[in-house]
């Protein structure tokens, strides 16, 4: 079920009456029925991947809390990961390795949201290990942390430390959870069917013929697919945060204006995938001697961080192949460029304290860091790594003379149609940068606060393309 | 959260009624902007009774395109209602029929039959639910009971009527100003040039499934249907095959079974067969790999369907000497 479905709106109004009318303490027994529901419904397999994952997590976690010695809690950890997390890598890359080797290919493929489900399960495993989250949780309650729903296809990869307290005391909706919800799940919307599925077809065309676009065409597509991405990820979670507060549980935010970022280090830490990111930070890049280490093991750990990433990412509607490594590993060396850059722009600080604070740089320095990530989601969206650097190369050859040409460049009313919707999203990140929106629309008068509400429902209605296109992140 | 209940029902009653003014509007414009829909025709067709319906998929829209229908009619001097569309096999067509049926008399019917439309849910039940399709038919209570009806015993998705009953296929109409023309229609005057690759590729896409002889069955079934329908409504009916160039004929799967199947079903509904598919082999009188340009439609029309249409016997004229 598509959150962009009738048949997800019809399922979410029946969720939500039978939550409403349960007593608190018994609605998450009827949410977990509803989160099986929701993820058998097209694909009734999907069940039995969960139903394996939620039982080995269930079974290293009993046993963890019932072992005291070190080297016991260490191969029951041991041995969970390696089922959640080797599963995962079987299941996402060994036909690929398969087919690049000449083994025979099993015809193997992870079910819908696996990669996003067992990142939590790896995580709840390693947080009851280190004893960090709350003590004797019912089963059914972790069965509901990794089934929820919402957040089951596409994240945000919650922490059970966050998840389970909220069962403990039953859930409750109050009236501003209700409208904070609403809100984003019609937000979600507009960036989901309004904006990334308006840019979708002309990114679409011209990555599938990239060796006969135009040069201006690659970079008008570039540029469209920085923000198709973005707009399809995080109206995904918008819509997910917002479904789980109508249910009374509060996720982890996941994007923070990513496109506002001053530096990669910025964008991947603090305001993209944020879940992941802290995922990887926490569960990774710490153990490993995060910046602790040495300055070598810093740069060795950075690139195995986005190395994983990239292969982690790999397989994402855009199939399974060496540009996703390429991709984490560009964004790698984009963090070592930026650590080698911290003395240089310490530096600066101390020479010139203004100059660095200008709005002048600040600006200069939100557009370097973008077009960096533009061209590292040319590896993540091209079909191949020929194909990427084809546009690239294609890109590059003719950036002079590209202004020159755009006069003549047949742009069509959907050019128009997109390039308006970019400009109105930039607009809305920098307002909401500084005071979120939804805080300006609560204190704003009742008649322009619904006024923008009925204008955003107008453009999901003459604008939306709600022809079922599937979330980007959603085919991990 | 009493609280919130009062101005939740006034926000919802606010947005009802801009709802209803989107519809109102989109409904305006599409009566502005239609052309191709079989409903639409029908509903801003002149009164009074007409001498033939066609129906089927695409084969049978060039007789449409541009000025042929005025032309037909002027030469024949029958009054001719094309309500072919693109893709409908026969489930839509006898949908479109029984709609017809209730507010006109028509006294012949002219079915195009395409084996591939007798082959799939894809050109059948799944065509209903085809936003192209809804957002061009203008509501009427009538046309929404009918689909709904076609729901409950057909297999037509629930959704389809929904939608049309909502509106909403039209109010998110994105080629709201652009004019109801099939794309087929603005290459009517080209020449095609023969393609294998294109045939195949366009082989593919009219069966995508394996021919399945239950699929046959059902389908053959609901064109018995709109026989039965003609004749209650004491229409004659005739079933032609349009030609199609021989290297497009000769990539159709299972094609001489479904002629006999579609041959035996006729004739014991005693309606009139005849079978132009290889009439005419030449490529430069298509626009594309299966579809009359305006010379191949002239010729077709004038040495073969006229006659038909305005004959009240069963068999097909003779071939032309020498030609078509």
């Amino acid at each position: 079920m598509l959150f962009t479905s009738l048949e997800f709106y019809v399922f979410l109004v029946l969720a939500l009456i039978l939550f409403a009318v349960l007593p608190a303490g018994k609605r998450w027994a009827w949410l977990l029925a509803a989160s099986f529901l929701f993820y058998g419904f097209t694909q009734p397999s999907n069940l039995l991947y969960l139903g394996a994952v939620t039982l080995v997590v269930l079974a290293c976690a009993r046993a963890l809390e019932r072992t005291a010695h070190r080297s016991a809690r260490r191969t029951l950890l041991a041995a969970g990961l390696t089922a959640v997390l080797g599963s995962l890598v079987a299941l996402k890359y060994y036909d690929f390795l398969a087919g690049q080797l000449s083994l025979p290919v099993l015809g193997l493929k992870a079910p819908v949201g696996y990669s996003f489900y067992a990142f939590s399960a790896a995580s709840y495993l390693i947080d009851a290990y280190a004893r960090r989250l709350p003590a004797h949780s019912p089963a059914g309650h972790v069965a509901l942390y990794l089934a929820w729903f919402p957040k089951i296809l596409a994240g945000p990869i919650d922490r059970a430390t966050n998840f389970l307290p909220q069962l403990a005391g039953g859930l409750r909706a109050d009236p501003a959870r209700l409208v904070s919800g609403l809100q984003l799940i019609g937000w979600g919307l507009f960036k989901k069917v309004v904006i990334a599925d308006n840019l979708a077809p002309i990114v679409d065309r011209s990555f599938a013929i990239a060796a006969f676009a135009s040069p201006i065409d690659l970079l008008i597509s570039v540029y469209f697919f920085a923000f198709q991405i973005y707009c399809d990820f995080s109206g995904y979670t918008d819509i997910a945060i917002g479904i789980s507060l109508l249910l009374g549980v509060q996720l982890l935010e996941n994007f923070r204006r990513p496109y506002l970022s001053r530096s990669t280090a910025e964008f991947w830490g603090e305001r993209w995938h944020i879940s992941l990111g802290r995922w990887f930070r926490d569960y990774l890049f710490i153990p490993l001697g995060g910046s602790r280490a040495g300055p070598i093991r810093l740069y060795l750990n950075l690139m195995l961080v986005f190395l994983v990433s990239g292969l982690w990412h790999a397989g994402l509607g855009y199939g399974v192949g060496w540009t996703f490594l390429v991709w984490g590993a560009l964004n790698g060396a984009y963090q070592w460029a930026g650590v080698a850059a911290r003395p240089v722009w310490r530096r600066v600080g101390e020479w010139a304290p203004r100059l660095r604070e200008s709005t002048a740089l600040l600006v200069l320095r939100v557009l370097l860091t973008f077009h960096l990530i533009a061209i590292s989601w040319i590896f993540f969206r091209a079909k191949s790594l020929g194909d990427a650097w084809l546009i690239l190369k294609k890109i590059a050859l003719n950036l002079v003379e590209i202004p020159s040409l755009l006069p003549r460049f047949p742009f069509t009313a959907d050019h128009y149609t997109a390039f308006a919707l970019i400009a109105f999203l930039i607009g809305i990140e920098i307002v909401d940068e500084r005071r979120s929106i939804f805080q300006r629309l609560a204190a704003a008068p009742v008649a322009l606060r619904w006024g923008i509400y009925y204008l955003a429902i107008i453009a999901l209605l003459l604008l939306g393309r709600w022809q079922a296109r599937e979330f980007i992140y959603m085919q991990f | 959260m009493r609280a919130l209940l009062k101005p939740a029902l006034l926000f919802i009653a606010i947005g009802v009624a801009i709802y209803a003014g989107l519809y109102f509007a989109a409904e305006r414009l599409m009566l502005r902007t239609g052309h191709t829909n079989p409903f639409f025709k029908i509903a801003t067709a002149r009164e009074g009774a007409f001498d033939w319906v066609i129906l089927g998929a695409s084969h049978a829209m060039p007789l449409d395109f541009a000025d042929f229908n005025a032309r037909m009619e002027r030469d024949t001097g029958l009054r001719i209602l094309n309500l072919a569309g693109p893709g409908t096999g026969p489930l839509y067509n006898r949908f479109v029929l029984e709609h017809l049926l209730g507010r006109r008399r028509v006294r012949n019917v002219l079915y195009v039959a395409d084996a591939f439309a007798f082959d799939s849910r894809t050109w059948n039940e799944e065509r209903f639910a085809d936003a192209k399709l809804l957002r061009r038919t203008p509501f009427e209570p009538a046309i929404a009971a009918r689909l709904w009806d076609y729901a409950l015993r057909e297999g037509v998705d629930v959704r389809a009527v929904l939608d049309y009953a909502s509106g909403f296929s039209k109010i998110n109409n994105r080629e709201r100003l652009q004019r109801d023309v099939w794309e087929g229609e603005a290459q009517f005057e080209r020449v095609y040039r023969p393609s294998a690759a294109a045939v195949k590729k366009r082989v593919a896409y009219l069966y995508p499934e394996p021919v399945s002889e239950a699929a046959r069955a059902r389908y053959l079934e609901q064109l018995a249907a709109i026989a039965a329908l003609a004749r209650q409504a004491g229409a004659r009916m005739v079933v032609v095959k349009m030609p199609v160039p021989a290297q497009f004929r000769e990539q159709l799967p299972g094609e001489a079974a479904f002629d006999a199947a579609l041959s035996r079903m006729l004739s014991a509904q005693q309606a009139c067969y005849a079978d132009f598919s290889a009439a005419l082999d030449e490529p430069r009188l298509y626009f594309d790999t299966d579809h009359l340009n305006r010379a191949g439609l002239t010729e077709f029309v004038n040495h073969r369907l006229k006659a038909m249409l305005v004959s009240r016997d069963c068999a097909p004229p003779p071939a032309p000497r020498g030609g078509a």
